[in-house]
């Protein structure tokens, strides 16, 4: 499903060049669920924002789903983020002034689903992060891993292929990250590929397989077999 | 996105900043609403002033004076009592004609009372003035002739100054004093439907050019004012007269010249809209103002969402959702700005023509230019920050902080 070989990215140029990639190859399969490990400034948030097409490698193939990324247009992208990827970011993200089901309901009304079913839709997938009772708060009044559900719930609104997940307990106390964790394993359980960047081991434990970077290259690989 | 959740967003987003919206708002509504006003005042007026002067005369009216472009200036050689007689006997192109002898600013009272002097132009001239300035008798009469002849000490007065004078008698057969002079009143003008001199309280007292002479202790007569039998023997008219007024006063070369209604008009119609462009011009940079205000607005919106740009493109908005939604909040503001700004502009302008009594002369094309505008403005001053917004690539706009 994901395909890539060769991966480089060189911020700046000349003197100042950081290059945050230095060839990376990496296969993964449907239904995976990959933790990528290693210090800050190995790269790998990089990399992840280059999987989940939010930024161009300087060079490197990548193929999604079967399509070379490299050679799709801006508007293709977006519409490749819309419809087949889902984030979930370490700070939220979430619309400040918004309420829940609206920033659900934002890549419904992307990907223009019309009005009704798009409130259907989002409601359904707050009830299933256990939200259906906060549809009209505002982000601001509820508790970070609250929050964290509700960004979840978007990730899933197009029904995706694969969630990109950046440190999504980054900024959660140990309960509320075991709950955002359970729903990641619910979703793996599911048949959903996810690729998740982490620094704690104990996270990077519910993945499948485990990549650790340095130095812009992927040094290290761990594969469990399917846990518990 | 369509057109509908586009609203509903823009509009959640701006209720979101209230205070900033509507500050914004209010830069654009100031703007609008003085174009607006100042154009629709200024139509107003002119058109009140050009009514003014319309009601003066008919189109055949014309009159002669010193060559003021050559700074000549009238005295008592310029011309003479007898001049507008002799005129209209040599010259088949003048119907009527009369002499001024004008007493811009003189004192009028009733005998024995020293206060409530009340100040007013005295017109020292000849029985034709009736026709040629289209004045109308309400009681008693005009000068005549031998009023002229034999110095009568008699005045005729307009409506509002026999309202001040006698608000509860009959004017006619009682003495004023003009200028300190006794003179009886002998008859009292229609009261003229307008309403701008009356705004500015001039009032006016005519009396038999010699009178006023006698009065005014002088021998210079202003202008010389006229009507022609018709409108193509205007031209006729106005040379005939110039012609026959240097032969007559050869000794002191004067040179006169002559002016008609129409040209008169012009030069009014000519100063008012330089003075409705001119204000207008200030009232357009107020709105140019309160568009760098929404630019302003619309920058600073961009800085600091710029990671929620980020976060927009992740879920697939794609530039022309930016560019859309950055947009509609300018426009929004804009349009609301210039819909406030119209009511106000418009009440303003009604508040106005009231206080002065002139019609206001809200012309569509004014309103529909302001609001116009106003979009335009947004659409201009929102498409560089929202331009600038949707071309950064998302892992960027994320980064920022």
């Amino acid at each position: 499903m994901i395909s890539v070989s060769g991966l480089t990215k060189v911020f700046g140029s000349g003197d100042a060049a950081v290059h945050a990639l230095r060839g990376v190859d990496l296969e993964i399969s449907e239904g995976d669920f990959v933790a990528v490990m290693g210090p800050s400034g190995s790269g790998k948030s990089t990399f992840l924002s280059i999987l989940g097409c939010l930024e161009r490698p300087s060079a490197g193939e990548y193929y999604l789903d079967g399509r070379d990324v490299n050679s799709l247009e801006d508007d293709e992208l977006a519409d490749l983020r819309n419809r087949k990827l889902g984030f979930v970011f370490q700070s939220f993200n979430l619309l400040p002034r918004h309420n829940v089901l609206r920033n659900v309901e934002m890549p419904l009304i992307y990907a223009g689903v019309p009005g009704d079913e798009r409130r259907k839709r989002a409601q359904e997938l707050l009830e299933q992060v256990g939200l259906g009772h906060r549809l009209t708060h505002k982000p601001a009044e509820l508790s970070g891993g609250e929050q964290q559900r509700v960004a979840i719930a978007r990730a899933l609104a197009n029904n995706p292929l694969v969630i990109f997940a950046d440190e999504p307990t980054g900024n959660l106390d140990s309960k509320s990250s075991l709950e955002i964790m359970e729903l990641f394993q619910k979703m793996h359980r599911a048949g959903r590929t996810i690729v998740m960047v982490t620094h704690e081991p104990d996270i990077a434990a519910y993945a499948r397989r485990v990549i650790y970077f340095r130095d812009g290259k992927i040094v290290r690989e761990e594969a469990k077999d399917e846990l518990r | 996105m369509n057109f509908a959740d586009l609203i509903q967003i823009v509009w959640e987003n701006l209720r979101a900043h209230r205070m900033r919206a509507v500050l914004t708002t209010i830069g654009i509504a100031i703007g609008i609403a003085g174009v607006i006003a100042v154009v629709a005042v200024g139509q107003g007026g002119q058109a009140v002033i050009i009514s003014e002067i319309e009601k003066m005369g008919s189109s055949l009216y014309f009159d002669i004076s010193p060559d003021y472009m050559r700074g000549e200036t009238a005295d008592s050689n310029t011309f003479s009592i007898e001049d507008p007689t002799i005129i209209k006997e040599l010259s088949p192109a003048v119907d009527k004609m009369a002499a001024i002898t004008l007493g811009p600013m003189v004192d009028v009272r009733l005998p024995n009372s020293d206060k409530n002097t009340i100040m007013a132009s005295l017109y020292g001239t000849h029985p034709d003035l009736i026709h040629v300035l289209n004045l109308s008798i309400e009681k008693g009469r005009f000068i005549t002739d031998l009023d002229v002849t034999s110095h009568s000490r008699v005045v005729v007065i307009d409506a509002g100054l026999a309202e001040d004078l006698f608000p509860k008698e009959d004017p006619l057969g009682k003495k004023i004093f003009v200028q300190d002079t006794p003179l009886t009143v002998v008859g009292v003008l229609e009261k003229a439907p307008s309403s701008m001199l009356d705004a500015f309280s001039v009032r006016m007292v005519y009396t038999p050019i010699t009178q006023a002479q006698d009065m005014l202790n002088t021998r210079v007569i202003n202008q010389l004012c006229g009507t022609a039998v018709s409108e193509e023997a205007l031209p006729q008219a106005i040379s005939d007269s110039i012609k026959i007024l240097e032969s007559r006063h050869s000794s002191v070369s004067k040179s006169y010249m002559g002016t008609t209604l129409e040209e008169q008009l012009e030069m009014v119609g000519k100063v008012t809209s330089i003075l409705t462009t001119v204000i207008g011009a200030v009232a357009g940079i107020a709105l140019l103002v309160g568009g760098v205000g929404v630019m302003n607005i619309m920058l600073v919106a961009v800085t600091e969402r710029t990671r929620e740009i980020g976060l927009l493109k992740a879920l697939g908005a794609r530039r022309r959702d930016i560019m859309q939604q950055f947009l509609g909040e300018a426009v929004a503001l804009c349009l609301l700005g210039g819909l406030i700004g119209m009511i106000v502009g418009i009440g303003g302008a009604f508040a106005i023509a009231l206080a002065a009594h002139w019609p206001p002369l809200i012309s569509v094309w004014t309103v529909l230019l302001a609001i116009g505008f106003s979009v335009i403005i947004g659409l201009f001053f929102g498409l560089y920050p929202a331009s600038r917004a949707a071309s950064l690539s998302p892992a960027e706009a994320l980064r920022h902080l």
